[in-house]
């Protein structure tokens, strides 16, 4: 099935956006993300710590819809999902 | 108007048409690139979230403080010191619900419209974290 991941700010820099990803059925939103972000080690630690568990300031979207990340390991990503991460918000 | 745009807005168009039948205070909060020694800053947004959820903050608005009609614009894209970055204009029938109204859409705005700050110096870049402390000077 194919994933649409988007990142933005300092992510997006690490790591790119708007990246179209073949992934598994039954894949999680966590695995998604960590699959992705190992592409670039600088935007995985940016993401993950030490134990790949998310970093308490990352925000997590699922076509549009926020996912807390601790709901990530089981929130399951379907064909076509939009998923956006993010750190903290500055506009204004 | 709702927008998220890399062009600047007319203020005074704004206003004027911001004045309906029963305004009796509009309010103008204008968002500006601050000079904390920085050469630039360049502003990104996840717009398609970050559209509907302005549209979502100015409704909450309207019906919260009796508001006759808001306007939201954020700007995108590099912006140079003094230039604007976020306008609002609300239209009530009294300053209370003016001033209020205002107030409740910048602090909901910082609180969760997925948009984002990078404040480029004259020895390297940084993204704003969010509420935290800005500017490129010692010790930021």
């Amino acid at each position: 099935m194919t994933v649409r991941v988007r990142f933005f700010a300092r992510f997006r820099e690490l790591l790119g956006t708007d990246i179209m990803v073949n992934a598994r059925e039954g894949i999680v939103l966590s695995e998604l993300v960590k699959e992705v972000a190992s592409r670039n080690q600088d935007g995985y630690q940016a993401i993950f710590d030490d134990q790949g568990v998310f970093r308490e300031f990352v925000i997590l979207m699922q076509n549009g819809k926020r996912i807390e990340t601790s709901a990530a390991g089981t929130t399951l990503v379907k064909d076509g999902d939009e998923i956006a991460v993010f750190p903290p918000v500055a506009g204004g | 108007m709702i927008a998220i745009q890399t062009g600047d807005v007319d203020i005074g168009d704004l206003i004027t048409s911001a004045k309906r039948h029963g305004t009796g205070a509009i309010v103008v909060f204008d968002g500006i690139v601050r000079d904390d020694d920085i050469r630039e800053m360049e502003l990104e947004a996840y717009g398609e979230v970050a559209v509907p959820e302005l549209e979502k903050i100015a409704s909450e608005a309207k019906s919260n403080f009796n508001l006759l009609s808001v306007d939201i614009i954020h700007r995108i894209g590099r912006l140079a010191i003094g230039e604007n970055i976020l306008v609002i204009v609300v239209s009530a029938g009294h300053r209370k619900e003016a001033y209020e109204g205002s107030r409740f859409i910048i602090e909901s705005i910082k609180a969760g419209v997925p948009i984002w700050k990078k404040e480029l110096c004259k020895d390297g870049d940084r993204w704003v974290p969010g509420e935290h402390s800005h500017g490129c000077g010692p010790g930021k």
